[in-house]
């Protein structure tokens, strides 16, 4: 075990640093609709143009295959520098669905989509969620029938989160009529310009419009959209890279402890006060998140689970450095701010992608071994 | 590779072979006879001697091995003054006593840790003892013991040995600022063995206990209660890591590093024992189940750590660039 950065670590650090400080956008990034697509996908392009884009991806698909220690250096210098929040509209193209294609995809496929996703050339949303299947993901009942070479899809989805603004969706259905659960489902690449889709806008509670609502009306799919096998959407769905394991959330993860120094800045607090106290706690939790990532990036052999005690002691942290932004403001944080919206933004973390009471569900039974509840 | 989190295969053989001889000379089962803990198979093993310099007799093994190492001991609620013993041979060698440090280490001279309190001094496990390694506030230092007036003192609970010093403690070396972070290094590391026992001790029952037909594991209360011990435990152990890590590489956040791992550590180590003890149920409570006795070994330890201004340090992620408008 060893953390001591080399000559040429420095150098790629201070790289980073100075790219990242000349170029970062200076405003916050636009609240929802087709302004924070464009501000999304500019950011990627520039990104890509400067020779930092697609760091993690592999080199054989236009990536740089930089090693997990180099990743950690860049976003950490990301975060410091506050570049864009990586969990925008461009998070499900960089970190779910591009790796699909690079696990799954046809040699077609991910000639088409990658190099598109990484230079910054269209928007991914993922279709999983439906208004009966959340958590119980494998209750999905959206259809697609085959026919011919095509698959004729009928249904609904919810939550896709920037719907409105994508250009593609990764659309998990049940193509084997009479099908149960985890079986005969397939993971398709949804084009979402096809006639028969409506998209219905939600606001969330932050007052943004991130979400919708899918409604797919006898929607014709090409049977060449299907990733991996037809009727074996699971396996697909559960496939997760390690570079994806290791990667999608380490921004996120090393910002809380920005967030911190930006709370302390803000409270600056009497020393021996109640709030120095408890920024002293949140300064040395996001210490340990930060912890946490490098362990999951830099400890050999990675394990399937690696992630998922960092990512939900995470999303509660996140809550907490949240909320505490609030006490702090006191009566002016009635008034909408990028911190307010922060704020309420932060609730979604132990919803989505998997509630934190799932996650526990996760962590008791397949880390601690303890015995499972009962299933459908 | 330069940023590397893998156990070495070195490391490892060094926790295998200390895990053989815990279980050999301190099993959990010996604390219900009461008997004090003896330093002498810790002493031979090397435990004293693995993190000194090589030239000063020791194996020059680094921080991180020796976190690691007691992390161990406090999984198996060793006695305080293992902490003590191998901080004291520092504080010694620091003063330059070559020969008491090394007699220390080698378990000739034997120590004891100890604490101020309003009411003076306490001392915990020091029969024999000829020194304590003594903390009062911000201070570390190694006091002689020889002639001090003594009275025994009921541990919380009525656990270990505890002996109240009557008479006026004599001034000992304090330790160099660094000795006093690799205290506080072992010490949390021992509260983090005590984290991760105490989980899996719960676990273990969890899986065993059957109430309504189904091991008591099966229900999500319980279950939730073993995932929040697992998260507690994987925290403090990333951070233990990331601290002995910048201290072996002396980097400039090492003192932020300890003082934001000395702020979790007892905090989680409480909160195991109290979670264990929960899922243990009524034998929980008995003093003829293990499950307390982790939260009697996290207080006691919690004693010993430092204050650390957690705010008044430099961050390692300080931001550089300007909040977008
Ligand atoms: C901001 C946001 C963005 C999202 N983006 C997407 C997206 O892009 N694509 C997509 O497909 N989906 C998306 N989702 C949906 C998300 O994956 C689901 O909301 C989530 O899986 C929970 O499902 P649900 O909302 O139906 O809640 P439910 O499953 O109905 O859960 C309700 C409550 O019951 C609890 N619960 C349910 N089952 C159990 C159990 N077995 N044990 C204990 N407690 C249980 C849950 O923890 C929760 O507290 C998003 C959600 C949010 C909030």
């Amino acid at each position: 075990m060893r953390l001591q950065l080399s000559p040429e670590d420095i150098a790629f650090r201070d790289a980073a640093r100075a790219w990242l400080l000349d170029n970062k956008p200076a405003t916050r990034a636009p609240e929802d609709g087709s302004e924070s697509r464009a501000f999304a996908l500019d950011w990627l392009a520039k990104l890509y143009d400067g020779g930092w884009g697609g760091l993690a991806w592999p080199k054989d698909y236009g990536g740089q295959g930089l090693p997990p220690a180099r990743l950690l250096l860049w976003y950490e210098e990301y975060v410091r520098a506050r570049a864009p929040s990586t969990l925008d509209c461009s998070f499900v193209a960089l970190n779910h669905a591009g790796p699909t294609l690079i696990a799954c995809g046809t040699e077609a496929q991910k000639a088409t989509h990658l190099p598109r996703i990484l230079k910054g050339q269209s928007i991914w949303c993922q279709g999983f969620s439906e208004p009966g299947a959340g958590s119980d993901l494998a209750s999905l009942r959206t259809t697609g029938r085959v026919e011919g070479d095509m698959l004729i899809v009928n249904g609904q989805k919810i939550w896709s989160s920037y719907a409105d603004i994508a250009d593609f969706q990764e659309l998990l259905i049940r193509t084997e009529p009479g099908s149960k659960r985890h079986k005969g489902l397939s993971w398709v690449i949804c084009d979402m310009s096809l006639p028969g889709i409506t998209i219905r806008p939600i606001r969330n509670m932050a007052g943004a419009t991130h979400f919708a609502e899918v409604f797919y009306d006898d929607v014709r799919i090409p049977l060449t959209q299907v990733v991996g096998g037809l009727h074996d959407g699971w396996t697909t769905a559960m496939t997760t890279l390690g570079f994806e394991r290791r990667t999608a959330a380490m921004a996120l993860q090393l910002d809380l402890s920005v967030q911190v120094e930006d709370l302390i800045d803000l409270a600056r607090p009497t020393p021996g006060s109640a709030m120095a106290e408890r920024l002293s706690d949140l300064r040395a939790e996001a210490a340990a998140i930060r912890a946490m990532t490098y362990r999951v990036a830099l400890r050999e052999p990675a394990t399937p689970f690696d992630g998922s005690l960092v990512r939900l002691s995470f999303a509660e942290l996140e809550q907490r450095i949240r909320r505490a932004a609030m006490d702090i403001l006191g009566p002016a944080a009635l008034v909408h701010s990028g911190r307010v919206a922060d704020y309420l933004e932060s609730y979604s973390e132990t919803i989505a992608g998997g509630t934190a009471e799932i996650q526990r569900n996760i962590i008791g039974e397949r880390i601690l071994g303890l015995p499972r509840e009962a299933r459908p | 590779m330069t940023l590397d989190l893998t156990l070495t295969e070195e490391l490892r053989q060094v926790l295998d072979a200390a895990q053989q001889m815990l279980d050999t000379h301190y099993p959990v089962s010996r604390l219900r006879e009461g008997a004090a803990d003896p330093m002498a198979p810790l002493a031979e093993f090397g435990t004293f001697l693995l993190g000194f310099p090589e030239d000063a007799g020791g194996a020059g093994l680094g921080r991180v091995e020796e976190a690691q190492l007691h992390s161990l001991l406090g999984r198996h609620l060793v006695s305080p003054s293992a902490v003590a013993v191998s901080i004291a041979a520092r504080i010694a060698l620091g003063a330059e006593d070559v020969d008491l440090a090394l007699a220390i280490a080698g378990g000739e001279v034997a120590v004891c840790a100890g604490v101020t309190t309003p009411d003076g001094p306490l001392l915990i496990d020091a029969g024999g003892a000829a020194h304590a390694v003594l903390r009062d506030g911000a201070t570390l230092s190694l006091v002689p013991l020889a002639g001090l007036a003594t009275e025994d003192a009921p541990m919380m609970g009525h656990g270990r040995a505890l002996a109240r010093v009557t008479s006026a403690l004599p001034a000992g070396p304090e330790a160099l600022p660094e000795v006093a972070l690799l205290h506080d290094l072992l010490v949390s590391a021992q509260l983090l063995g005590v984290a991760e026992a105490a989980r899996d001790l719960a676990v273990d029952y969890a899986r065993t206990r059957e109430q309504f037909g189904r091991p008591i594991g099966a229900f999500q209360a319980i279950k939730h209660h073993g995932a929040n011990m697992a998260l507690g435990a994987e925290m403090l152990s990333a951070q233990l890591d990331m601290a002995a890590l910048t201290l072996d590489a002396r980097a400039p956040d090492a003192g932020f590093q300890v003082a934001a791992l000395a702020r979790l550590a007892p905090r989680i180590a409480l909160e195991n024992a109290r979670l264990g003890i929960q899922v243990h149920g009524g034998i929980g409570f008995s003093a003829e189940a293990d499950a307390q006795l982790y939260l009697k070994q996290a207080h006691l330890l919690r004693a010993l750590l430092g204050p650390h201004d957690m705010l008044s340090f430099d961050a390692p992620m300080a931001p550089t660039g300007k909040a977008p408008s």
